[in-house]
């Protein structure tokens, strides 16, 4: 205990030790999936272009710090209509950052393209989320819509916001949906694990067990 | 390894005779002064930086409009950039302050290389620069601290191996051949770090896992993060502080072999308890729990060493400065660890999981076990580095009080917050909005929490800079003013 070597090579040891087991182990046991079909059968699904670049957005943002992308079999996540089932790491092998998260200050986001599936909602929902949600406490992403006046006839991309909105905006401006934005509502129309993976645990298997 | 100590201890060469023990340390902090100032000058930067954004972050989760307009300042950039700054900023800098002056003055000898110190230190903190900088711009990854980009990793990287190396250095050059406790941690950390680090890198950047396994690989690191890394910082300066501040020997030295290597052991894999039930192998979230239940082997231990060490000086814990922030982190570590423990169980994660809880869980370890034990030791070093009283004490008896109560009031905000929470959010099919409304007050609770620790953060940071530009005193002049504090003893039971 008195030379710097044996404290070196304890903790080398057993840091290995968990190294090893916890996660080389795992990782060769089950990090080598491959999808399942071809096709518009492939599980997973893949997303489009466009999505893939909301990907970036959503990392940029950091909604992961909020939003998990995950559903669980235990707990309400299915009741509330969040999934179908477990999500399992098949529905992840495509993506080369994982956005599974810690932390749900928000709901849960991996079936999200599934329950939300109107484009207008999720632009208003960015734009500001009292329109749609009142009360929540997610923050406006205003800074993904540019603000342009109004030159002649507005445009038809530009946000159409409620009556009782209106006035948040300042009068002869518009709010018209940046890149990023769109980008971002392709990915929530894109996230979905509505496929079935057939080990993935469900309510009915769990009862049958 | 007990007989080995007695052994070594036994035929100690004696320092005492070749000028007095005053002068010899002296001689240790003048070779490092300036290099282990400029680590404590980073935390303090730091620790106002974290407690700013952390009042940010707790501002926006009740007013979500509050800062909005500024992408760059989103909750999702704010958040991780508060984590980030409070560890790799605030606790590293602190952290790595007290042991490498632990280190020097344990070693009994003038340690060189201070050069590398300080070119090392200032790349640390000008990496932590970078990774904030990182996230402000949008480049951050979404694994729990690893946040920062990964162009920042590299300096980060490089800046400890400089620490690290010093350190080694320095422990290689002490006089005495045996080693306290202190020391132990101090190598087992800089040893950690390097090695977690270089896997989570490697693992989740370099030649990425696939898909989940990069989760699993963050957990893993987030947890080894907090329990080998900031945890054996914080046991170093509270095995030296004890002996050294309220002259009081560690009771029950003889099974601190047996609380470091269970500590290094579980903690290794606790952190992984926190993916129970996620898509990952189930199995590996169960070595996760029965590492954290492991955890009660080395927190009896500590528990007994550091209460009744405490208890044995009750009435002096509130006279001295430092040895008061050692009696709150140990408190908070008891509370922490034991949290962790129980928090890790199904049935308690079934109700907790995905809330704030774990967050309260963190912060209450972090801040309140490592971030206390990290500021008594800086105000222990202080005097000594700079042969100066400290100016004010009542401003550090505010500071004290503010801290404490700010920290208090979080972790309370946090964890119950959390319970309430979670236990709604997963045990029932309340709309979401509704439970945000029915843990609103608790939101509140932890802001002012947070706005109370600005304040004590504050009077920390006037406190050092008016320690570092006072004038000397006549008497601070003579090299005698601070006692000699007492040996440490190295075998007593």
């Amino acid at each position: 205990m008195n030379r710097g070597p044996f404290i070196f090579i304890g903790v080398l040891i057993i840091v290995s030790l968990s190294w090893a087991i916890t996660l080389v182990k795992p990782i060769q046991e089950g990090g080598n999936l491959s999808p399942v079909g071809k096709g518009a059968d492939r599980v997973p699904a893949l997303l489009a272009g466009l999505a893939e670049q909301g990907r970036e957005v959503y990392q940029e943002q950091g909604c992961v710090n909020c939003h998990t992308q995950q559903t669980l079999v235990i707990g309400s996540d299915l009741e509330r209509g969040w999934g179908d089932r477990q999500s399992m790491p098949l529905d992840y092998i495509d993506q080369n950052v994982v956005f599974t998260g810690t932390n749900r200050v928000g709901p849960d986001l991996a079936n999200v393209g599934e329950r939300r599936t109107d484009a207008d909602w999720h632009y208003l929902h960015f734009f500001n989320p009292q329109i749609v949600t009142p009360g929540s406490n997610m923050p406006p992403f205003t800074f993904l819509f540019e603000k342009r006046k109004i030159v002649g006839q507005s445009s038809d991309r530009a946000l159409k916001l409620p009556a009782e909105f209106q006035d948040t905006i300042e009068e002869g401006y518009e709010y018209v949906p940046t890149r990023d934005a769109d980008a971002l509502v392709a990915y929530m129309l894109g996230l979905s694990q509505a496929y079935d993976i057939e080990e993935a645990p469900t309510p009915e298997k769990l009862a049958y067990k | 390894m007990n007989l080995i100590c007695n052994l070594f201890s036994s035929i100690f060469p004696s320092l005492e005779g070749d000028g007095s023990q005053r002068e010899r340390e002296q001689k240790i902090d003048s070779s490092m002064r300036f290099a282990v100032l400029g680590l404590i000058k980073g935390s303090v930067f730091w620790l106002l930086v974290a407690s700013l954004l952390g009042l940010i972050v707790s501002v926006k989760l009740i007013s979500p409009t509050y800062l909005s307009e500024y992408a760059w300042l989103t909750y999702g950039k704010a958040y991780p950039a508060f984590w980030n700054a409070l560890v790799y900023g605030w606790l590293f800098n602190a952290g790595l302050a007290c042991v490498a002056w632990i280190i020097a003055r344990l070693g009994g000898r003038p340690i060189g290389n201070s050069g590398v110190l300080i070119i090392a230190t200032a790349a640390w903190n000008l990496a932590v620069f970078i990774g904030l900088f990182g996230i402000f711009r949008g480049d951050q990854t979404p694994y729990r601290m690893l946040e920062f980009p990964t162009y920042a990793a590299p300096f980060l990287f490089a800046a400890f191996i400089g620490i690290g190396i010093w350190i080694l250095l320095a422990f290689k050059a002490r006089a005495y051949r045996s080693s306290f406790a202190s020391q132990w941690y101090a190598l087992a950390g800089v040893f950690c770090f390097v090695w977690i680090f270089t896997v989570a890198q490697v693992m989740i950047f370099s030649l990425p896992a696939q898909g989940v396994f990069q989760s699993v690989v963050a957990a893993w690191f987030g947890g080894n993060l907090i329990g080998l890394v900031v945890a054996p910082f914080a046991f170093a300066t509270i095995y030296y502080l004890i002996p050294k501040a309220l002259g009081q020997h560690i009771i029950g030295y003889r099974q601190s072999g047996i609380a470091f290597w269970s500590w290094i052991f579980f903690s290794s894999a606790a952190g992984l308890a926190s993916l129970v039930n996620g898509p990952f192998p189930a199995w590996v979230a169960s070595v996760g729990v029965v590492a954290s239940f492991g955890l009660f082997l080395p927190l009896s231990v500590f528990t007994m060493q550091f209460l009744t060490s405490l208890f044995a000086s009750f009435s002096k814990i509130w006279d001295t400065v430092s040895v008061r922030y050692v009696f709150y982190g140990v408190v908070a570590f008891i509370v922490a660890t034991v949290l962790t423990i129980i928090g890790s169980l199904r049935e308690v994660q079934e109700l907790t999981q995905f809330s704030q809880f774990a967050d309260g869980v963190r912060y209450l370890f972090l801040v309140g076990f490592a971030g206390m034990a990290f500021t008594g030791m800086v105000y222990y070093i202080l005097p000594r580095l700079l042969n100066k009283e400290l100016p004010n004490s009542s401003l550090a008896d505010l500071q004290f009080w503010m801290q404490g109560l700010g920290i208090f009031l979080i972790a309370v905000g946090m964890l119950s917050g959390g319970y309430a929470h979670g236990s709604l959010l997963n045990g029932s099919t309340a709309d979401t909005i509704d439970i945000l409304k029915a843990t609103d007050s608790y939101l509140f609770l932890t802001a002012l929490g947070f706005v109370i620790a600005a304040f004590g953060n504050f009077a920390y940071a006037v406190s050092f800079i008016w320690i570092l530009l006072s004038p000397r005193t006549e008497k601070e002049k003579s090299a005698g003013l601070i006692e000699p504090a007492p040996e440490l003893e190295y075998t007593h039971s």
